[in-house]
């Protein structure tokens, strides 16, 4: 699937970012650059950010970080890792590096590709897999592989670090950022009270008519469908996507385009996660292009992206390890900063504007695991002709 | 395929084919094999779930698509290609040197990005409406679709026949033709009768390549949202259906096998001919304005379209580096390291296929030949996987190393070698290492030194196809490349996954110029044709 993050180039992220302090983010004041990556790879290379992080100052950019354990407080990380990564290098690549740069004696050999390829990489490589961690951009895959039994738990002080909703109930796999289903819409076409707060009532909105966008091949669209179907059952799924379909829905490559659709005014609205919209407002600040949340349906669910520690990890104990400095407070506060996502661990805030996580309303007892029957969706996708 | 050469080779080689047939065989052994992967994960899905799936109306309807636009594309080669290749071999064509190159280097932009090229320029509010806009065109035709995905992958795939067919026209014995003439035919019925039936087989090779590139392509149609065979393989592939994306790909394999042997018939009657005496040049006269029109026309849609995109990327984000990004050099040694290794490889490899099906054409020399077809069919996650499969389980010690990518690569691409090869033996006259035989040389001492020195141009040529396709390949890349391997095409999609055209548009540029440089090898290599 096409599902690699996506993401602005650093000038608009800069721009972003200033603006983000108007809002009260805080002091940025001389921190112009600091959304470039070239400057803040610079600034985590050096020795002497290294020592801030114990200070409590995020070592990738100028703020406080009041919460979350930093990784000062974490068992060292040694020897050498495999990781498969389904997060893209240009959103990870530079956290990783700031781990090895902070350990001596600690190295990892990444493998990118897209989350789901490599999910199919590990099935095929079987007892032979020389991946240790797997990390992915949604729980549907994490949750295909411990379906698969090539997972190992994780142990329970890294559960702890996340509420229990962000990470299997069993402990396979734990959510190392969260990403929240939107509507992107037009503030030209609509206002936000335009915007129906029952997912099931899009098909019966004729102001959508012609007017509204998907990405039915992206993942984490069918992981929303794969929601409705799980909330709403079948039927209701199959009526509702038939519904779209009557009222003209348009069809996108990745919810990227379907958001710079709406940005562009090509269509009033969409479907999409939230960071897409932020990534686009960080480049277009000017853009008219809001965020409108359902309620407590499909529409708003809550997922997260993700690692776990793989059957076949040479060393356990070190894959279990990383998953932890995933979850380091400055870590964390790298996902909010560079990715625009929801930090999972308490503490560390979601950077622009967003609704902090306790502000969103997700349905209810929908447990993310229950989301990686993606082949039923698509066989309904099919059966309505969608695919 | 009773042939000339079959009775001119004699009884004397008889004992020669035991050593090429084996060594032929194993290499067709080799290609196959790992596709039994698809065999075995296909039985994995059972048989009641692969029936519904097969006979599905979906199912019928993408093949139905994958069918049109495997015919139409192919069609559109070779209405591009034939032509712009008997117009500058055959004609006063002014600069002809100058047009050949141009014409045949769309073939190094990789289609995926010729398509997004395309999707930018054209789509609904692109760049090139934004620039007619003051023209008073409000809005382009549909790029969408059809029309679109069999004008991208027609634009990136008609060098193919043009290559051969070119080829085929510069070795042909122009004599024939003036005899023709001399019998009182016109210069129409003298290309029907005797340059249509000698150039028939390089053209069916190279439409062969077009065909199948365009049945395993699954970037121009999923960028296009045409729904071709591969975008629905993509589908299950990305919702965990990898039992049922196999079971579909080995449809695919299936449809592969049907067009080998569609051009088998066509590829019909070969006979070897007794090497270029290009003589007489057809004189354009007043054709000359309009036939320098088509050609420049094709090669400015063709490379006009992307490069000005590349530019426009370069000149937005270059200044915005994002570390991880940063292009260094090493990206381009590495895709010239791994393409130059299985040029040579290929050509190595293709070398035993090519000349066996050339000069003992039989049903077992022809089925090794096209054993060495599928691998080039099959959508290169689905070889990719297949690989995975085999070299995490028997072959540990290179799995994940150069050597299984390599590997990948000879599997995807021998044919361009194969065929290339086969052309060029098929091109010398059986009597010369006879010749050679008469005054005692050994059979394998007779083609070291006679065939091999005739059949050079093409080995090159072969072995420079073979280079820039693997300079351009990249689903197989991701899948197999070492841990930190990193080529120009796999910084691309990192880049462009990303959002970062501007770090997409340095590594694509710098793919086009070294992919360029191959293709001035594949010309010049023509050049020893012509004596």
């Amino acid at each position: 699937m096409q599902d690699h993050d996506r993401e602005l180039r650093g000038h608009g992220r800069r721009r972003f970012i200033t603006a983000a302090a108007a809002v009260g983010l805080g002091s940025l004041a001389g921190c112009t650059g600091l959304g470039g990556e070239s400057e803040t790879e610079t600034d985590t290379s050096g020795g002497d950010s290294v020592q801030q992080i114990g200070s409590g100052r995020s070592p990738f950019g100028d703020r406080e970080i009041t919460g979350g354990v930093s990784i000062a407080e974490m068992p060292d990380l040694s020897g050498e890792l495999t990781l498969y990564s389904g997060r893209g290098e240009a959103l990870v690549g530079e956290l990783i590096s700031f781990f090895e740069d902070y350990y001596d004696d600690f190295t990892v050999r990444p493998r990118y590709n897209s989350a789901t390829e490599l999910v199919n990489q590990i099935l095929t490589e079987g007892e032979n897999s020389p991946a240790d961690v797997f990390f992915s951009v949604n729980a549907g895959s994490l949750g295909a592989l411990k379906d698969e039994g090539r997972t190992q738990s994780l142990p329970t002080d890294v559960l702890d670090l996340v509420r229990d909703e962000f990470h299997d109930p069993d402990g396979q796999w734990t959510g190392t950022s969260g990403r929240a289903r939107t509507v992107p819409f037009n503030t030209d076409q609509f206002d936000d009270s335009d915007i129906p707060d029952d997912i099931m009532a899009f098909p019966e909105t004729e102001a959508f008519r012609d007017n509204i966008g998907w990405a039915p091949t992206y993942s984490s669209f069918q992981a929303f469908i794969t929601a409705m179907r799980v909330l709403e059952g079948d039927d209701a799924t199959k009526e509702w996507l038939q519904g779209m379909q009557d009222l003209g829905v348009t069809e996108f490559n990745d919810e990227f385009l379907v958001s710079q659709a709406v940005a562009d005014g090509e269509i009033g609205a969409g479907f999409a996660n939230h960071y897409y919209i932020q990534r686009i407002l960080a480049g277009r600040p000017d853009a008219p292009l809001g965020t409108a949340f359902t309620s407590g349906d499909a529409g708003s669910i809550f997922n997260v992206a993700g690692a776990l520690v793989l059957d076949t990890a040479d060393d356990a104990d070190l894959g279990a390890n990383f998953v932890r400095h995933l979850l380091s407070a400055e870590a964390q506060d790298y996902f909010a900063r560079t990715t625009f996502e929801y930090p999972l661990v308490s503490g560390v805030d979601p950077i622009g504007e967003l609704p902090s996580i306790d502000e969103l309303s997700p349905p209810e007892g929908l447990d993310l695991t229950q989301l990686s029957d993606l082949e039923g969706t698509v066989r309904l996708l099919r059966e309505v002709g969608v695919l | 395929m009773a042939t000339e050469q079959q009775t001119q080779t004699g009884d004397g080689e008889d004992e020669q084919p035991l050593g090429l047939t084996i060594a032929s065989g194993a290499v067709a052994a080799a290609v196959i094999v790992p596709l039994l992967w698809l065999v075995k994960s296909a039985l994995d899905v059972g048989f009641s779930d692969a029936l519904a799936l097969v006979t599905r109306p979906t199912t019928v309807e993408v093949f139905l698509n994958s069918t049109v636009l495997v015919v139409l594309v192919t069609a559109a080669c070779v209405a591009l290609g034939v032509p712009l290749a008997y117009l500058t071999v055959r004609t006063d064509l002014p600069f002809k040197r100058f047009w050949t190159i141009v014409i045949a280097l769309p073939l190094v932009i990789p289609s995926y990005i010729g398509a997004f090229a395309f999707v930018s320029a054209f789509g609904p509010q692109g760049v090139f409406q934004r620039l007619l806009e003051p023209f008073g065109v409000e809005s382009l035709p549909e790029i969408y679709g059809l029309p679109g995905a069999v004008l991208v992958l027609t634009l990136y795939t008609y060098p193919y026949v043009f290559i051969t067919t070119r080829a085929a026209l510069k070795s042909m014995d122009t004599t024939l033709i003036d005899a023709a003439r001399t019998l009182n035919h016109t210069r129409g019925e003298a290309f029907k009768r005797v340059t249509i039936p000698q150039i028939r087989p390089a053209v069916a090779a190279g439409a062969l390549l077009a065909a199948l590139y365009a049945l395993s392509d699954f970037g121009t149609p999923a960028i296009m949202k045409f729904d071709a065979f591969t975008r629905v393989i993509y589908v299950e592939f990305g919702s965990f259906g990898r039992d049922t994306a196999t079971l579909l790909s080995l449809q695919l394999v299936a449809v592969t096998l049907l067009i080998l042997t569609l051009e088998s018939q066509i590829r019909g009657d070969e006979r070897t001919t007794t090497g270029g005496r290009s003589g007489s040049v057809m004189r354009l006269g007043r054709w000359k304005y309009p036939a320098i029109g088509f050609a420049a026309l094709v090669a400015a849609v063709a490379l006009v379209v992307p490069l000005g995109i590349l530019l426009t990327w370069f000149a937005q984000g270059v200044a915005e580096t994002s570390q991880s990004l940063a292009f260094q050099p090493e990206y381009a040694f590495n895709s010239v390291l791994v393409a130059a290794a299985t040029a040579g490889a290929a050509t190595l490899v293709g070398l035993p296929v090519a000349y066996l099906a050339a000069r003992h054409p039989s049903r077992v020399s022809s089925v090794f030949e096209r054993a060495t077809y599928v691998g080039y069919a099959v959508p290169g996650v689905v070889l990719g996987l297949a690989l995975v499969f085999f070299g995490s389980s028997y072959a540990t010690p290179i799995y994940q190393t150069l050597y299984l990518l390599v590997f990948a690569y000879v599997i995807r691409f021998l044919p361009q070698a194969v065929g290339s090869l086969r052309a060029s033996f098929l091109r010398v006259d059986p009597a010369l290492p006879e010749a050679a035989r008469t005054l005692g040389e050994t059979p394998s001492g007779a083609f070291r030194h006679v065939t091999l020195p005739l059949v050079a141009p093409g080995l090159l040529g072969g072995a420079a196809l073979v280079f820039l396709t693997t300079m351009k390949e990249l689903p197989a890349t991701l899948l197999l490349r070492p841990a930190g391997f990193k080529t120009l095409v796999t910084h691309i999609w990192t880049a462009y996954a990303a959002g970062y055209f501007g770090q997409a548009a340095v590594p694509a540029l710098i793919l086009l110029f070294v992919s360029g440089l191959s293709m001035l090898v594949i010309i010049t290599q023509e050049g020893y044709d012509v004596k």
